[in-house]
């Protein structure tokens, strides 16, 4: 018995030290029970204290799997099939449950993607953080209180008072995620695994996360496991980065080493569509000079003139949109930027009538739509001048409809062609979008995220529209399938048709658009050329947007303070 | 991935940052809540003695056939219907009535001009006496086996249960009573197989044992759909992603099913509870029937048969009022457990 | 969904089971041995070869009492749920599309009819406004009708909200065309399941009213009144509930079981049941035509 208690004291000393490991894993494996097969295979690092280590992989690649062996709550059809892990001098592996309870929450623990789940919606959060301290620490209720609030002003909330009796569904998901982190260190682990924290967030809200774990390492000498797809974020605050595909490790080394001279044609991949589609690519150029304004005579197919939207809850006015003014050429391509809240969609819904606006005028392709009633919208729907593609390609299809059924409605709706022109009609868009006919007699379910966003595509372009609004098409899909729409959006800008894309995420937007307009907290504060949006941002906001914006370059991206600096302005501002 | 723009979301950033007004914002909603729960069962408790008062009109009943003989002339029968109140307006009748309901007074008999209230009490002892056991071993037992079944999930313990309680469920309630009444009583000979012991008469004994049967015959629907109920409950509270953030944090499992998946996979199995709660004040026509209790369900029963309307009206109502006093128990508790869900958001 | 039923063995079971059933319901009168109205000096006679179940207190042979009296049993159940049905499905959709008013109004309405005992109900019902088994079960079958609103209901206001109805509002499509290619196909299996609940809910019903001896006059011959003159002689042939009750038991549980059956074969998860199924026997999963090019349909399957 004393051996064993002197050994930990000896190795906990060690520990304290810096530089040492605290998390070590050697050749492990995770193995699915049902398939008998190995998804995981051989995976090794070591986590000093003090450093944060990045693991990126897009899904399936293993890296959720691997943080849950870790924390010892590997799904019940999972189990690790062979190496150690070996986790501040314990042997994971052989642990029991009473252990395991032991050192979650007091020496690793976690965050992980959509806080809002991950807490009890029928509890207020102080009382949740409060709880756990009260057990683990044993002390009073009051001296659990007041350590939470300080907990919550340590993740910068501005009011911990008034959050601590707050419900999740009260909270945003930038301050939910924040409440999720004060209660992970609430006991002051030394270890804590970032599991996609950032990937629901918005750019601003994302820096944000991502400069309050880097705050919180230095200030707590906590040791990070930051886990995402995206290069970037990794960049951001790793010092050591592992490249995961299909369940191995592809390339490792120092973030900088490993971004600048890539080894691997993965990660050469990764990083290749920062510069394609993302930032980057108007990062990297040479800095130009502004381009001339030239005349514009493209005829105009939308035109939007001080378009007000509010909406009306019982307690609550909320102006969603102020003012809106802008137009839309014939085979232009046009960015809407702008965070959650900002009104974007709603600017998308009020063009295809799903939301009346209070004020204003829309006119498109000459007609004026502003005030048309139920009746008109359905005509002019089946016209089918100008189609939406919704964000989450799961929900947007049903179901029960067999592909070509989804494709073929709105031909049939319009009611103008015989069956067989429909059938050329869907084969030719189907096409477009680089699917296989055999997919028409399968259901949604039985598709990929990918391919089903690829029919919601094809979908909005039976009808032949002139006008594509895309709400978020590539948020909810990783990144090879991100490149695959961006690509074919590219394509349908080359054969003349205008599109209006909609997102949070500049990178995307840029890697499409000749044009951005960014909205903030309801109004256009910024409408540019693409390139000069990125390389010379004139609003505030559009200047934290561009530097908040991870890269997997060091140009562009502005530093902590800096960021801090644009958003206390930004606040005084508004 | 998640989907990143939700209407909730940008709700609550734009409350929650607002600061003192979220919390009016707040307690006004509460306040609000409330109120639209008490109009509902205000109105609900309308509808329902209308409902009962239109038995009347449709059975073209009226207190001759009971009191009068076949032989009666008009004017006796117009004499006694005047004398009852019953030629004045439909619309005013209801009102005296509805009136006279909300004081306690349930109106008489036309069968023997007692006052219907207290021919109710004495009966109501004798019937609330089995239903409130029955309730109460619906809800223990009810909640022991959904509990052990979601614990012991997918064991044979499990698998036990969920047969049990499936075919408990389709057993009509007599004959459940019957079963018992065969087993226990005839042969066995343990509990007596009619009858009943008032309290203040017998003492607990007598008074559990002439009760025991019938009661447990009408708990078996609850605790089978309550148990089922909690069992589904509590097997999806624990999936939740809270379970596993908890988990990381450092809590015990056992702590986080008693703290936070009990208290947050109830909410079915209390739904449930409200809505099967008429079931059981119901039940009671037919175990007393089976088991020979002189409670209101019998009455209501001999009264129908007799045409005595205002009696069984009287029943009605009795059931009515516990049914929606029971519902709004239900309903705070649920607010209680989940206060997003009452907040309507 | 048909199809799928009879693929499983429970289903198979059930279906089965509850045509047996029906077929006593049809021609149980024509082939009870004697005459369940008329009495015997054999009284509470033990089950004999002449008398398969024995007789009653009157003398009368158990056997063709039960066989006589399936058929009220099962019209009874049956009409319950065709008028539970109509009572609630059709208000529960309307509920979703036809304003604020009328959504409040239904739901009022649904939640008074559950607040209210419906056994008492049905008794005082049947018994003052004439004995009769059908006018019980068109109070019963109003009474029980909120399963249907809610299943309705809550089944058009997903679907409603669901974003590929959102996605036809925007290809122009009316409520008319939605209700067609969307909301119908979705809604069959839940009210299938429902139907197949009431009825073994009305069968309940109609064993309770009749061992009430409400609705139907003494001599008649009904389940729920052969148990209740069991009961009343239970000394003397302790056993005798045991008949009627396993048969009430088991058709209820038929009941249930198909409700079950259709659950788990319909909608997404279903189709991957049957394909697995269809995978474990060696016959290779729906055909996709590739060289065949699909013709898309126009009308709803």
């Amino acid at each position: 018995m004393t051996a064993e208690i002197i050994d930990r004291l000896q190795i906990t000393a060690a520990i304290e030290r810096e530089g040492e490991p605290v998390l070590r894993l050697d050749g492990v494996n995770i193995r699915n029970q049902i398939t008998g097969k190995d998804v995981v295979r051989g995976i090794s690092f070591t986590l000093k204290k003090g450093k944060v280590v990045g693991i990126v992989g897009e899904s399936g690649s293993g890296k959720t799997l691997t943080c849950r062996a870790v924390l010892g709550i590997l799904p019940e059809l999972f189990s690790v099939s062979g190496g150690t892990i070996d986790l501040l001098g314990h042997d994971v592996l052989s642990l029991e449950p009473k252990q395991w309870t032991q050192l979650r929450g007091t020496s690793i623990t976690a965050v992980f993607q959509d806080p809002g789940s991950y807490l009890n919606p029928s509890m207020k959060v102080g009382a949740q953080i409060a709880e756990v301290i009260r057990t683990k620490r044993g002390v009073t209720r009051q001296e659990a209180k007041q350590r939470t609030l300080e907990l919550l002003a340590d993740v910068r909330l501005r009011d911990p008072e008034l959050v601590y009796g707050q419900y999740p569904f009260e909270l945003s998901g930038g301050m939910l995620q924040r409440v999720l982190i004060a209660a992970a260190i609430s006991l002051g682990p030394k270890i804590l695994i970032a599991d996609e924290v950032t990937t629901a967030l918005d750019v601003t809200v994302q820096a944000e996360v991502l400069d309050l774990l880097a705050d919180l390492k230095e200030r707590h000498g906590l040791s990070l496991i930051v886990v995402s797809h995206d290069l970037a974020v990794v960049a951001q605050i790793c010092d050591e980065v592992l490249v995961l595909r299909d369940g191995e490790v592809v390339e490792r080394g120092a973030t900088a080493e490993v971004l600048r001279r890539p080894k691997h044609g993965y990660t050469r991949l990764l990083i290749g569509e920062h510069h394609l589609y993302g930032l980057e690519r108007f990062l990297d150029a040479k800095p130009t000079t502004p381009k001339p304004r030239l005349v514009d005579s493209r005829p105009i197919l939308i035109r939007a003139e001080g378009v007000c939207v509010s909406y009306d809850s019982s307690t609550s006015r909320r102006q969603a949109l102020k003012d809106a003014t802008f137009v839309l050429r014939q085979g232009e391509s046009i960015g809407v930027i702008g965070e959650t809240g900002s009104g974007k969609s709603t600017l998308a819904r009020a063009l295809i009538g799903l939301v009346t606006p209070g004020a204003g005028q829309i006119s498109i392709a000459g007609e004026d739509i502003t005030g048309f009633s139920a009746a008109r919208w359905r005509d002019f729907r089946k016209r089918g001048i100008i189609q939406y593609v919704f964000q989450d390609p799961l929900r947007s299809l049903d179901p029960e409809v067999t592909i070509a059924d989804t494709l073929a409605e709105p031909l049939l709706l319009q009611g103008m062609l015989s069956k067989s022109e429909i059938r050329d009609r869907i084969y030719f868009r189907l096409d477009q979008v680089r699917l296989q006919p055999n997919l028409l007699n399968r259901f949604p379910g039985e598709l990929s995220g990918g391919q089903r966003q690829r029919i919601a595509v094809a979908r909005a372009l039976v009808t032949e529209p002139k006008v594509l609004i895309l709400d978020e098409p590539v948020s909810a899909l990783d990144s090879a399938n991100r490149v695959q729409i961006l690509e074919i959006l590219n394509s349908l800008r080359a054969n003349g048709t205008s599109l209006m894309f909609i997102s949070h995420d500049l990178g995307s937007v840029a890697g499409v658009t000749e044009r951005v307009m960014v909205l903030y907290r309801g109004s256009i504060v910024e409408t540019a050329a693409t390139d000069d949006v990125v390389n010379r941002p004139g609003h505030l906001y559009t200047r934290l947007l561009v530097g908040s914006g991870p890269t997997v370059t060091s140009i562009g991206s502005i530093d902590r303070r800096s960021r801090q600096a644009l958003r206390e302005q930004l606040e005084a501002a508004s | 991935m998640a989907s990143i723009h939700t209407e909730r979301e940008t709700l609550a950033y734009g409350g929650a940052s607002a600061g003192l007004s979220s919390r009016w914002a707040v307690a006004r909603s509460t306040l609000a809540l409330a109120f639209r729960s008490i109009i509902v069962f205000v109105t609900v408790f309308f509808l329902a003695t209308l409902l009962t008062f239109a038995l009347q009109g449709l059975s073209g009943l009226s207190p001759a056939h009971l009191q009068l003989s076949e032989s009666a002339t008009p004017e006796a029968i117009a004499a006694l219907e005047h004398e009852w109140g019953l030629d004045l307006p439909l619309w005013q009748q209801y009102l005296n009535w509805f009136g006279g309901i909300v004081q306690g007074d349930l109106g008489r008999s036309w069968y023997n001009g007692a006052d219907i209230s207290l021919l109710l009490t004495s009966r109501a002892a004798i019937s609330l006496s089995i239903a409130g056991l029955a309730l109460l071993i619906g809800v223990t037992l009810g909640a022991v086996l959904g509990i052990t079944a979601a614990k012991f999930q997918t064991t044979w313990i499990d698998r036990a249960i969920t047969t049990f309680t499936t075919f408990v469920s389709v057993l009509p309630p007599f004959v459940v009573g019957i079963g018992l009444v065969a087993i226990f009583a005839v042969w066995l000979n343990w509990f007596p197989s009619a009858g009943y012991v008032p309290l203040d008469r017998g003492g607990l004994g007598p008074w559990l044992s002439h009760i025991w049967l019938p009661s447990l015959a009408l708990s078996m629907e609850a605790v089978a759909d309550i148990a089922r109920q909690l069992r589904v409950g509590l097997i999806q509270a624990s999936r939740e992603n809270y379970v596993t953030g908890a988990l990381v944090r450092g809590l015990s499992s056992e702590r986080i099913f008693w703290g936070h998946v009990l208290r947050n996979g109830s909410g079915p199995a209390l739904t449930m509870l409200g809505m099967k709660f008429p079931n059981l004040i119901g039940g009671a026509v037919v175990t007393e029937a089976v088991f020979g209790l002189a409670g209101y369900g019998r009455f209501a029963a001999d009264s129908a048969s007799r045409g005595d309307v205002p009696a069984v009206q009287g029943v009605l109502v009795l059931a009515i009022v516990l049914v929606v006093a029971f519902n709004l128990l239900v309903n705070l508790l649920l607010v209680r457990l989940s206060p997003a869900s009452a907040r309507g958001i | 969904m048909l199809r799928g039923i009879w693929q499983l063995p429970a289903g198979k079971l059930s279906v089965l089971f509850l045509s047996v059933i029906i077929l006593l319901a049809i021609f149980g009168p024509a082939l009870a041995p004697y005459d369940p109205l008329v009495g015997t000096d054999h009284v509470l006679a033990h089950p004999s070869a002449q008398h398969w179940l024995g007789t009653d207190y009157l003398g009368r042979d158990v056997l063709s009492r039960i066989l006589a009296g399936s058929t009220i049993s099962v019209l009874g159940s049956v009409q319950v749920a065709v008028i539970a049905l109509f009572v609630g499905a059709i208000p529960g959709i309307l509920s979703v599309y036809l304003g604020r008013t009328f959504e409040w109004l239904t739901l009022r309405l649904v939640d008074t009819l559950i607040a209210l005992p419906f056994l008492v109900f049905a008794v005082a019902v049947t018994a003052l406004l004439g004995n009769g088994i059908p006018q019980a079960m068109l109070v019963v079958g109003v009474m029980v009708s909120p399963a249907f609103y809610r299943v309705a209901r809550a089944a058009a206001l997903t679907i409603s909200r669901s974003q590929y109805v959102e996605a036809a509002i925007l290809s122009g499509a009316s409520i008319g065309w939605i209700v067609r290619k969307h909301v119908w196909a979705k809604i069959l299996p839940a009210i299938a399941i429902t139907l197949a609940n009431t009825m073994g809910t009305g069968f309940v019903v109609v064993s309770s009213l009749t061992f009430l001896g409400i609705g139907v006059q003494p001599p008649a011959p009904t389940w729920g009144g052969v148990l209740a003159s069991d009961l009343g002689y239970l000394n003397f042939r302790p056993y005798a509930p045991l008949f009627t009750t396993v048969l009430i038991v088991l058709t209820v549980l038929a009941f249930n079981l198909l409700a079950d059956v259709i659950r788990d074969v319909s909608g997404e998860s279903g189709r991957a049941l049957l394909i697995r199924r269809e995978k474990k026997r060696g016959r290779t999963a729906r055909q996709t035509s590739a060289t065949i090019p699909p013709t898309p349909h126009g009308d709803p399957q």
